[in-house]
């Protein structure tokens, strides 16, 4: 019997109250207020945030020519779409009009020549357009990054980006769904994230974010979210819990991603991190060699100059350890010694040695480690510390990199001639034993070849001589882009195995099979990564005490990999087995070998299948998947397999999912129905109850969430949902009256045994009409799932074809309770924020409390 | 009326109902035996057969007198059964009055009718003591209310001090005079019309009499058919003195202890208590419904059940009587009333957005949120602000 006049006093209800609430809707309402600054404020920050995340595509386009025609499009577009909303057009029509604006600006950008009157389509245009779209098309597929920006390609993009403008336009405005409008967004970064090594780039990142954040500020600036109720924009709570949401998930982003497996190394197709700031190149240089190498400019030019008599290779870091699946330099932190003053492998070399002096400035090259000739003996001019390994004689950066450095390097190299390494018969020794290791899971077809290459070969030389020929026969060919179409670009063991059937690759696969081969016939080996001899840039550099010395260059079209093995006596050797790159050694030549004899017959007997037995033993079944591919299942790495085998599973999963949920819901609730006829008689009609509900749910006859079981259970069966209305009842429509029945007695009628003595009899007389209730309701709770099975055959049978698909695949019910739960995150998070800033601001002002206490006392 | 009776003893009244002075008609349409209101004990309730072959007699009988209101008949009996009182407001000549009397006289019970005048006092309903010369003491000569159906006709022509004293014996089913209680019979019901347009000379019944009324029904004009079938069949006499008694009192009694003992499950009560509190809460009430009011509405919802044959109370049950049990004892805000809403309307509008089954609801469709529906007729939530345009 209370007024309650609290209702009437919120603040909010005051302006909506002077006024009459007929003349509210919210269409009449801006039309007479007039859109105001809305439209603008809203189209700049669309434009920002797509010209912002096109940042990003520098990198992938060189230069930035490309982008005055790429920021011009995305706000002719951007601008046009604000203008035709400030003038209250519809909202199709604004859209419209920025799919004009697009197609007139790119007309003008792009074909001015060839339009009727510089801006308007014609069938020329169409001609010139197809021209432009076949030569983007030739772009992505032959050229690798950074492409050239020709006219085709930068047309693609501005015209992809005027799209993407409408799109978080659309999506921004009229649909209200500022939120989503980031997935366009990052549809622009995704195309950058995967194609560039250095990812996203700083520039991109934060322009896309300002441009998010701008978009997502103004929308809820111009129409609060009613969810917050009280709070609007201009409420500061709002910014802080905003701030507090932010910071945490900033937090739990820095602290998920090194827990996640697969995001720590490789580029895209093996999975990176989204790093906006760009991955310093050359961290682990195996992975980005093959990127270098097809760089059609090269990137992070070193000039050297040297006065060494041939051309120097330049190395930066071995690499030993050939197990696992991804090699990477090993460095070894605790035995590196600081320094580059003296560097000193501790090894005696039998041969005589000369020593070079060679001045290198890195320029541009941003790498840990420090490329130098082999074997360096002293690095000097080098700012930052420096730490050199003593086993491999890598020199890397403890904090800092090999950015903008001019150093001298003194290399000590053995003058080896054949006969010098031929002498040296004694397996090795000395050194440590992880050179020599085996590495596990060696494929069985480069075991097999390393031992046919080699076999008759005596001493360790003559064995690395057999394996560097067989390398550089005819067989072989050198290509970087067959490792790429061959799926088998990168490194590690089953690459190798890949390699060696498919008899093409580049630098790194040579060097591996010779590495790893050598290891398995007992020679010490490492894969050296560096640069092989570069150009003369024709000038010359006058170094101290050395007067001038020739100039080379190298840039990362040179970027090579070799192996070096050891030999007792004379220490690491490089070879070179890569046909058409670098220099080979005079040690190394084949002339030179002294098994003499041509390996070429042996090599012939290497095609499996000509020997005795079996060479290619798969090492899993053979799983026809698309993840290892049809080419070679049999040398598929088993961890390979199993990924491809459980990415499939995923997928299936996924893609049954909702159906899945869909009939384990239905199982469980019609177990529950049948344990309770033999168990106890409760709660058996209500799953049966909400089966019911969900599978109307699923064929378009959902209940309201107000309406009385009766009431639906009549206007399910009223429908020609379960059968022709009017007609006979139809068994479907018998069964959902049952359900209904026993719903009711059980949820709403006097439990069993529940009767007070006052009414046994009373209840005893009253089963008459109510159609014997407890003997119904058992009965009815033997056939909930008969009766379930019934009505869901009714349904079947009544609804069409894409209804049917819908109740299959994507049943409604399942998918609403879904949709449901997507914001439990978020509103968990913001909880624990809300929590948090609590529990802070209490402890803050406990400090605040005591610390006043303690100055006053 | 300056005389008190000390002895309690004739709290339970013997005598006959009261002859009355002109205004007060005894109407004594069927002068009830004395007898068979002489005990209160606990009736026992019938079986279901019974009760339903019973009210089956009594709606057909009220039938035949009128034509095409069976829902109103039903709600009428529906009121009987709960114990309340019923409010049948309409124009004038629509069968206000035939329905009350119809009803009282397919019972065979003592029924009294008041024609409420503005110069009605107080104790021509309940009674006054007078002095016995004869005997030497006051007796008490027993009102009009002293009869199991009460038809108080026009009760809103009377003036509010004999207004309420018919308020004590609806509450309380008794009559204090002069200190001293009587008890009134049961069943007792007190069927009350009014006229809502006829504005002079009448005295509205305050909020808190209307809530002591258990439903209110409009009788509404009959649809065409109807009315043909009334001019062609009611020309020559009232069918009125065709009725007679269906069932006993004693039935009716036994009815109701029935009524009393259907069973209420706790998802009905908390479905009871959300529609109670959302009438409370809706912005376009400006009182919603009472405490009191939910009580009678699970009265009314019990009845309702009983007369469709179950023992346990469904939430349709309540829906059905929501309308008639609330819709006299919420009172709309101006601004809804200015916007064309009616109690009734309103009261759809709630009924329409609470959630049956909350927590199987909550499951399959999501719709349970309060507040991000259209707020159309419910304006629980504060308004969403519309957007602000600079």
């Amino acid at each position: 019997m209370t007024l309650a006049p609290q209702r009437r006093t919120g603040s909010d209800a005051g302006p909506s109250g002077t006024e009459d609430p007929t003349v509210l809707s919210p269409g009449t309402a801006s039309r007479r207020a007039g859109p105001g600054a809305q439209p603008w404020v809203m189209g700049t920050a669309v434009a920002v945030a797509v010209a912002g995340a096109a940042l990003g595509f520098n990198g992938v386009l060189r230069g930035w020519a490309w982008y005055s025609p790429v920021f011009t499009t995305v706000l002719a577009v951007a601008f046009s779409m604000a203008t035709l909303r400030s003038l209250r057009a519809r909202t199709w029509f604004v859209a419209a009009g920025g799919l004009a604006a697009l197609i007139l600006v790119l007309t003008f950008t792009f074909f001015r020549q060839h339009s009727i009157a510089g801006f308007i389509p014609s069938a020329q245009t169409m001609d010139y357009l197809g021209r432009f779209l076949r030569r983007a098309g030739e772009t992505v597929l032959a050229e690798s990054t950074p492409v050239a920006p020709n006219a085709g390609i930068v047309m693609l993009i501005c015209a992809v980006l005027g799209l993407l403008v409408i799109l978080v336009d659309a999506l921004a405005f009229p649909l209200a769904l500022p939120a989503t409008s980031g997935l366009g967004i990052l549809a622009i970064l995704v195309v950058p994230a995967m194609v560039k090594p250095q990812s996203v780039g700083v520039l991109g990142f934060l322009g896309a974010a300002v441009g998010y954040l701008l978009i997502l500020g103004c929308s809820h600036w111009f129409t609060p979210d009613a969810r917050t109720g009280a709070d609007t924009a201009r409420d500061p709570g709002q910014i802080r819990r905003g701030a507090v949401t932010a910071g945490m998930a900033l937090t739990l982003t820095l602290l998920l991603q090194p827990i996640i497996p697969g995001f720590d190394q490789g580029t895209f197709p093996q999975g990176s991190r989204l790093n906006p700031f760009g991955s310093a190149t050359g961290l682990n240089p195996m992975i980005s060699l093959g990127s270098s190498l097809r760089s059609p400019s090269g990137e992070g030019r070193i000039t050297f100059a040297t006065n060494a008599p041939t051309t120097p290779y330049l190395r930066s870091v071995t690499v030993d350890n050939f197990d696992g699946d991804t090699w990477a330099p090993d460095d070894r932190e605790s035995t590196r010694q600081l320094g580059t003053g003296r560097v000193d492998s501790g090894l005696e070399s039998a041969a005589t040695e000369l020593r070079v002096i060679t001045a290198v400035n890195t320029g541009q090259f941003t790498s840990p480690y420090l490329p130098a000739p082999y074997a360096p003996e002293s690095v000097s001019g080098l700012t930052g510390r420096w730490s050199w390994d003593p086993a491999t004689l890598s020199i890397k950066g403890v904090d800092t990199n090999s950015r903008d450095q001019q150093y001298v390097v003194t290399s000590v190299s053995p003058q080896l001639t054949a006969g010098v390494l031929a002498e040296a018969s004694q397996p090795a020794g000395g050194i440590p034993e992880l050179f020599l290791r085996q590495p596990s899971n060696v494929p069985e077809i480069v075991r097999t070849t390393a031992d046919t290459v080699t076999a008759g070969a005596a001493t360790p030389y003559a064995r690395a001589m057999a394996i560097q020929t067989y390398l550089r026969s005819l067989q072989f060919t050198y290509s970087l882009q067959s490792p790429v179409q061959g799926g088998y670009d990168g490194n590690g063991l089953s690459v190798l195995a890949d390699f060696l059937t498919q008899k093409s690759g580049y630098c790194i696969h040579f060097a591996s099979a010779m590495a790893v081969m050598a290891r398995l016939e007992g020679i010490p080996s490492r894969i050296a990564v560096g640069y092989a001899p570069g150009r003369s840039t024709g000038a010359s550099v006058s170094v101290a005490g050395q007067g001038p010395l020739p100039e080379y260059e190298v840039d990362s079209r040179d970027a090579h990999a070799w192996p070096e093995l050891f030999f007792q006596g004379i220490g690491w050797v490089p070879f070179e087995p890569t046909p058409s790159r670098g220099v080979v050694p005079a040690y190394a030549t084949a002339a030179a070998t002294p098994s003499g004899a041509s390996t070429n017959e042996r090599n012939d007997a290497l095609t499996p299948g000509d020997r005795s037995t079996p060479a290619p033993v798969p090492t899993l079944a053979p799983v026809p998947l698309p993840a290892a591919g049809a080419r070679t299942p049999a040398d598929a790495h088993p961890a390979q397999a199993l990924y491809g085998l459980g990415a499939v599973l995923l997928l299936a999963l996924l893609a049954a999912s909702p159906r899945l949920a869909r009939s384990g819901v239905r199982r469980r609730r019609l177990t529950t129905a049948a344990r309770g006829r033999s168990g106890a008689p409760a709660g058996t009609a209500v799953p049966a109850w909400a089966e019911l509900r969900d599978l109307a749910t699923d064929y378009g006859m959902a209940p309201g969430a107000s309406e009385t079981p009766r009431h639906f259970s009549e206007r399910l069966r009223a429908s020609a949902a379960l059968g022709q209305p009017g007609g006979a009842e139809t068994p479907g429509q018998r069964a959902a009256a049952a359900l209904t029945e026993d719903f009711e007695r059980e949820r709403y009628g006097r439990p069993a045994g529940a009767a007070g003595p006052a009414d046994a009899a009373a209840s005893a007389g009253n089963a008459g009409p109510a159609g014997a209730a407890g003997a119904a309701g058992a009965a009815g709770a033997a056939g909930a799932a008969a009766r379930i099975a019934l009505v869901q055959a009714a349904l079947r049978a009544n609804a069409k074809l894409l209804v049917r698909l819908r109740a299959d695949w994507l049943p409604p019910s399942v998918l609403s309770g879904w949709r449901r739960a997507l914001p439990l995150p978020r509103r968990v998070l913001s909880r624990t924020a809300e929590s948090t800033r609590r529990g802070i601001a209490g402890s803050w002002g406990k400090i605040r409390n005591t610390v006043r206490r303690v100055r006053r006392g | 009326m300056d005389y008190h009776r000390t002895s309690l003893d004739d709290a339970l009244p013997e005598g006959r109902s009261f002859p009355g002075r002109p205004a007060v008609d005894a109407d004594a349409v069927d002068a009830a035996p004395a007898g068979h209101r002489s005990s209160p004990q606990v009736p026992a309730a019938m079986d279901a057969g019974d009760f339903h072959s019973a009210s089956t007699r009594i709606l057909a009988a009220i039938n035949t007198v009128i034509d095409g209101k069976a829902e109103a008949a039903k709600l009428a009996l529906t009121v009987l059964l709960a114990q309340g009182h019923l409010l049948l407001e309409d124009v004038p000549g629509v069968g206000k009055t035939l329905l009350a009397k119809t009803l009282a006289r397919s019972i065979d019970c003592s029924v009294s009718r008041i024609q409420f005048t503005p110069d009605l006092l107080p104790s021509d309903v309940t009674g006054v003591s007078i002095y016995n010369q004869a005997t030497r003491s006051f007796e008490f000569r027993h009102g009009a209310v002293f009869a199991n159906i009460v038809i108080g006709d026009e009760i809103n022509r009377a003036s509010a001090k004999t207004q309420s004293a018919l308020l004590e014996c609806m509450e309380e089913h008794q009559v204090t005079v002069d200190g001293t209680s009587y008890r009134l019979d049961e069943p007792f019901m007190v069927v009350a019309t009014q006229n809502p347009i006829e504005m002079e000379g009448t005295y509205p019944l305050p909020e808190a009499q209307r809530d002591r009324f258990m439903a209110r029904i409009s009788m509404g004009y009959p649809d065409r058919e109807s009315e043909m079938e009334m001019l062609e069949t009611h020309q020559a006499s009232s069918p009125l003195a065709r009725v007679t008694a269906v069932v006993t009192a004693a039935e009716v009694a036994a009815m109701i202890a029935t009524v009393q003992q259907v069973y209420v499950s706790r998802p009905i009560k908390e479905y009871t208590v959300a529609l109670g509190r959302a009438t409370r809460e809706s912005g376009l009430l400006r009182l919603g419904a009472s405490p009191r009011s939910m009580l009678q509405l699970l009265r009314a919802a019990k009845a309702t059940a009983a007369l469709d044959g179950r023992d346990f109370v469904l939430p349709d049950d309540i829906i059905s009587v929501a309308e008639a049990v609330l819709a006299h004892r919420i009172i709309l805000d101006r601004k809804a009333a200015s916007t064309g809403e009616t109690p009734q309307s309103v009261i759809r509008a709630i009924i329409g957005k609470i959630p049956v089954t909350p927590e199987v609801t909550a499951a399959a469709t999501g719709t349970g949120r309060p507040g991000r529906n259209k707020a159309s007729a419910m304006a629980a939530a504060p308004p969403p602000q519309q957007p602000n345009p600079r």
